[in-house]
């Protein structure tokens, strides 16, 4: 039973964590219309932002403070170097732009952080573990993380639902051209979209590299299952990547305890299910 | 569409095979290896170029069926004897397209964005499945130990160990997989892949299945991923998971655009200039310092391909098609006419409703074959609704169909169109990047869309024959050659009506074949509407009144979906009714004429 | 003929000018030598069968669609080839056919998630006032815009744009798809719109509306400009009305 329970946390905690790398890569389909490749460096860039910044600060939360806005400058910049001349043009080079942007990104790491895998400290005061039964313990830290997945989740719903630029957002997904033709240039909207892709993601890998250790590219196994994430959920669909994530970290979980050899098999079979049942994903427009 | 290779190609592509036959001879065992690599490489992309440049599928997962070829491999070798390549090769083939199968009839459901994601996650779960179950050494990979040989009945005749002897058989292959596909892409089922390719819906508007036409094309370039695959695993007798990786699939995407999408001998290029690169890049006594970061070097390299060359190196080899015609005059033809009687097509108290609206009420028509019908009426007055019940787009609520006297009402469009019904559309549907000809060729090749065929014989000889009199019955007989998105849109319109006519349409429906056009090109089309009653029906909807008058035989008016009057184009002028409909109070003022 | 003609003295710059205006859609040349012009004030109809230019000449004074050749004036600015929210940040505004109404925004956020003062930070319009002119949208203001009638869509893009308090609005086909009660709510409106001294251009199919409302017409056929001119003029000749305008 503690096991269950145990699998249920991991997966909630799990889905929690891709379902802020997916919602970036799904805003950036949904409202830019561009395939991603190298969203998983961006994962990896926010853990090695992390690596750096709580060496410098000690606390993984205050390099947060600083690596976020670090990431979403650094999404601007890129968008502005490569990703605005991939709008309109067709996926395939999209897919050779952002693959050329991994390989580029790659070796920068290795360059700037080496290839050697390091780890992140857990700050002191979240290094306790929660007793869930006389054998069975939780981490607290892990509990924080999905904490706060769950605040930057919300402060998401909060910034699209209620705020000007949410609204821009929202507008700008369902009619570009009637927003321009209102004022509002769309480029810097499509360059907030990205860098806001972008910090989401980094924010992802900072916040698990204290879980996870930090290694030369981490964000690839992230990268493919946001894609199972956003097939699942609807391309551009919040709503979808947040329970498509929830529902790929709960299959990976009970499938690493019943099926452990074919633990990710599960998950693809999953996505294969989804799209012959409803090939536009759950929560899709198409 | 895919033209017979040039030339200048083709003397590239000898120029090549003659230095690779050279190679074994003059180059040491490393310049063998690693042209055995390239060719195999080329293979490999090749088959992608199946999937990205001639159907449009751009896949992310081709790297899978590459990694199966090679499991195979494993699967069929004993560490006693070797293995016979004559059932290693095939066995790789197989169970690449086995899986093709599975997972392209999922895979092909989705398109766009859905199918790159989907592929790459499929090759992605296979990955998994051979990183974390015990096959085939799981993460470690798996040693083949003796290579294969050619063997038959128990004699030896080939020895893969031998590195020249599997050198020249790679080659060989080479060139039968690059024979193979370039056939298959030319043959009519190819001619649907590429039409697939520009315009999914336009070729399944002619009645072909696009999605089994789609698997196929899956399953035809797994089994050669798979070929590809057998010979990698020959070259260095292991096996391993990461041959499933995404990256390699990345890769095969890179020399595939490297060398020129959907030409087939471009990505044979780009494998080469791609394995060349890479090598040179890696070498740090030809580069220096940036051997230490050459995937940073090769990832700028292939930006600025993107950006600045997106037609790869065969754009330098082959000019872009048709450009050169672009500024042609049409030469005036005689048109070719048949004896030949268009279909006739009658209403009787014709209805549709949409909830409460009544869109079309009770309309009675008869459109006598072999005139110039048009059906006018303000925004909103159902004309459109009308030729969709005509041509079977939409069912009726109540009334009759009649086409030559057959009852056709509730008929499936696609079985209306067999009886030689044929629309347009008010956007210009055709495929831009084909010439009017192979344009005209595909719609002719529907009228047996059932049959998926490799061979041109059989039918080609009429489709030839039903194109090029469609081409002329349109007047384009001096543009047959030119590529659809170099005519003019008045040609294009032209276009379409050939179209319908060489996918054997006798009573073709017309929505607004003058819409966007000048004043020269309205007269041509209108001249060729008056010209094309002399063997087919045709019924069309517009707005530019000076020409249907001057075009029309009868005029059907409708108001507000019931038809308000029929007649001449000067019984129309005259009718009251008409003109207070249309002109509110003006129209009481002196008459027009 | 109405008053407001005289009013827009002929030496006044217009508020909006286009000179030799040549728009393509890929080969199709769609606007051919269009000089069009816009005094303040004015309330100018676009004549024309479908399929003649007249959306597409709003696109391009939009910016939506870039003329192959010609110039536009905006004021004093020359606007031609300006993205299109530059050019609404100029006083411009365009409510398509198809109305662009946000249906995942809600009638309130459609309408002020844009809004801002005009030229020299004039405000004139507030969501009170639009809601004062619209009381269904007051209403229906927390509804989603897909929750919305034709009519009431066609108000929302209305009030949306006179929101962003514009000198010139572009009106493409004001009435289309409407019931005839609806109709003669719009035409109260753009009425409104025209007391409260903004300019507008109007496409629709009702020539009696337009003409009880119009300081000017002007008519294209196949892209050209036949005609430019009041309202009397061209009622004077019925033969050019039928030829030009009859379906």
């Amino acid at each position: 039973m503690e096991l269950v329970l145990i699998q249920i946390l991991n997966g909630l905690q799990y889905g929690l964590l891709i379902f802020l790398a997916a919602s970036g890569l799904t805003l950036v389909f949904g409202i830019l219309g561009i395939i991603n490749l190298s969203h998983g460096s961006f994962y990896m860039l926010g853990a090695y932002l992390s690596l750096t910044l709580t060496s410098y600060t000690g606390d993984i939360f205050l390099s947060l403070l600083i690596g976020i806005p670090l990431a979403f400058a650094f999404g601007a910049l890129i968008e502005w170097l490569f990703i605005r001349h991939l709008y309109g043009r067709d996926h395939l080079q999209q897919v050779l732009l952002t693959f050329a942007l991994i390989l580029i990104f790659n070796d920068l790491q290795r360059v700037v952080w080496g290839t050697r895998p390091h780890s992140v400290p857990i700050p002191s005061y979240l290094s306790a573990s929660v007793q869930l039964s006389d054998v069975l313990s939780y981490p607290v830290y892990r509990l924080a993380v999905a904490g706060f997945c769950v605040l930057l989740a919300l402060g998401m719903v909060y910034v699209i639902q209620y705020t000007r630029i949410g609204q821009m957002i929202r507008a700008g997904e369902s009619n570009r051209e009637m927003v321009e033709v209102l004022g509002i240039d769309s480029r810097l909207l499509f360059r907030f979209v990205f860098a806001a892709g972008v910090a989401l993601a980094a924010a992802a890998g900072a916040i698990a590299a204290p879980i996870d250790s930090v290694y030369p590219g981490v964000g690839e196994p992230v990268l493919i299952i946001s894609f199972v994430v956003v097939v699942i959920g609807g391309i551009g669909s919040i709503k979808g990547a947040f329970f498509g994530a929830l529902l790929i970290g709960l299959a990976d979980a009970f499938g690493k305890v019943f099926l452990p050899e074919f633990a990710s098999v599960v998950v693809y079979a999953l996505m294969a299910a989804v799209l012959v049942v409803s090939p536009g994903g759950l929560f899709g427009r198409a | 569409m895919l033209t017979r290779p040039r030339p200048l190609v083709l003397a590239v592509l000898a120029a090549l095979l003659v230095a690779g036959l050279l190679i074994p001879a003059f180059g040491g065992p490393y310049a063998v290896k690693f042209t055995t690599r390239f060719i195999v490489f080329a293979i490999f992309v090749l088959s992608l170029d199946l999937l990205i440049g001639i159907t449009g599928l751009v896949s992310f997962g081709h790297a899978m069926f590459f990694a199966l070829g090679a499991y195979a491999l494993y699967f069929v070798s004993s560490t006693s004897e070797a293995s016979n390549a004559l059932v290693a090769f095939p066995a790789a083939m197989l169970l690449a397209g086995l899986v093709a199968a599975a997972i392209g009839a999922v895979a092909v459901l989705t398109r766009g964005f859905y199918f790159i994601m989907v592929t790459l996650a499929f090759g992605q779960m296979l990955f998994s499945l051979f990183f974390d179950t015990k096959i085939a050494g799981g993460s470690d990979g798996a040693y083949i130990y003796i290579k294969p040989a050619v063997s038959l009945a128990g004699v030896t005749l080939l020895d893969l160990d031998h590195r020249t002897t599997f050198f020249f058989v790679c080659l060989a292959l080479l060139v039968v997989v690059y024979a193979a596909l370039l056939a298959v892409a030319r043959s009519p089922f190819g001619r649907v892949l590429q039409g697939i390719r520009w315009n999914e819906g336009r070729l399944a508007a002619l009645g072909f299945n696009t999605y089994v036409y789609k698997l196929l094309s899956f399953i035809i370039a797994g089994a050669f991923a798979g070929l590809a695959g057998v010979l990698y695993a020959t070259i260095d007798g292991y096996v391993t998971p990461d041959l499933f990786g995404w990256r390699q699939s990345g890769i095969a995407i890179m020399m595939v655009v490297l060398g020129g999408v959907g030409t087939l001998f471009g990505p044979i290029l780009g494998a080469l200039s791609f394995s060349l690169v890479e090598e040179v890049l890696k070498t740090e006594s030809l580069v220096g310092p940036i051997a230490t970061n050459w995937s940073l070097a090769l990832g700028v390299l292939l930006i600025a391909t993107v950006l600045g060359a997106p037609r790869g190196i065969a754009g330098w080899l082959e000019p872009k098609r048709g450009a050169e015609a672009a500024a042609a005059p049409v030469p005036a033809t005689a048109r070719e006419r048949r004896p030949m009687k268009g279909k006739a097509i009658e209403t009787e108290g014709l209805s549709r409703a949409f909830g409460g609206l009544i869109a079309v009420n009770d309309v009675t028509l008869r459109l006598a074959p072999n005139q110039v019908h048009g059906i006018i009426g303000p925004n909103g007055a159902g004309k459109t609704t009308l030729i969709n019940l005509l041509s079977g787009a939409l069912r009726s609520t109540s009334g009759r169909i009649r086409l030559d006297g057959e009852d056709i009402t509730g008929w499936a469009q696609h079985a209306i169109a067999r009886r030689g019904l044929g629309r347009s559309y008010q956007r210009t549907n055709i495929i831009l990047p084909f010439t009017a000809r192979e344009n005209c060729l595909i719609a002719a090749q529907a009228r047996h869309p059932e049959a998926l065929r490799f061979s041109t014989r059989g039918y080609a000889k009429e489709e030839a024959t039903e194109a090029a009199y469609a081409l002329n019955a349109t007047g384009l007989a001096g543009r047959a050659d030119t590529v659809a998105a170099h005519l003019s849109h008045g040609e294009q319109r032209q276009l379409e009506i050939a179209m319908l006519i060489a996918s054997g349409a006798r009573l073709l429906i017309l929505d607004e074949p003058l819409g966007g056009m000048g004043p020269e090109e309205t007269g041509r089309v209108t001249a060729l509407l008056r010209d094309l009653s002399a063997d087919h029906t045709v019924i069309l909807v517009e707005h530019d009144m000076d020409a249907i008058f001057a075009a029309a035989d009868t005029l059907t008016v409708l108001v507000e979906g019931r038809l308000l009057a029929h007649g001449s184009p000067q019984d129309i002028r005259r009718d009251p009714a008409v003109r207070k409909a249309y002109l509110g109070r003006f129209g009481e003022n002196e008459a027009v004429a | 003929m109405s008053a407001p003609a005289e009013s827009a003295a002929p030496y006044a710059a217009p508020a909006l000018e286009a000179q030799r205006l040549n728009t393509y859609y890929g080969l199709s040349h769609i606007l051919r030598n269009v000089d069009f012009r816009v005094m303040p004030q004015e309330t100018v109809t676009l004549l024309g069968r479908n399929g003649m230019g007249k959306t597409t000449l709003l696109r391009t004074l939009m910016g939506l669609v870039r003329p192959k050749s010609g110039r536009i004036t905006l004021g004093m600015q020359d606007i031609t080839g300006w993205r299109p929210s530059a050019v609404a940040r100029s006083g411009l505004a365009f409510v398509p056919e198809d109305r662009g109404v946000f249906p995942n925004l809600t009638v309130k956020e459609n309408l002020t998630f844009a809004a801002r003062s005009g030229g020299s930070g004039r405000a004139d319009w507030t969501l009170e006032r639009i809601y004062a002119l619209f009381p269904r949208l007051a209403e229906r203001r927390q509804h989603g815009g897909n929750q919305l009638s034709g009519g009431e869509q066609k108000m929302l893009a209305i009030g949306r744009a006179l929101m962003t308090n514009p000198d010139i609005v572009l009106l493409d086909e004001a009435t289309e798809g409407l019931a005839p009660k609806i109709r003669d709510e719009i035409w109260e409106t753009v009425r409104q719109i025209r007391a409260a001294g903004i300019a507008a251009v109007v496409i629709d199919k009702n020539l009696d509306d337009l003409f009880a409302l119009a300081d000017r017409n002007v008519v294209l056929t196949k892209g050209e400009i036949v005609f430019d001119g009041p309202t009397a003029e061209l009622k004077a000749d019925p033969a050019f009305i039928q030829h030009h305008l009859g379906v």
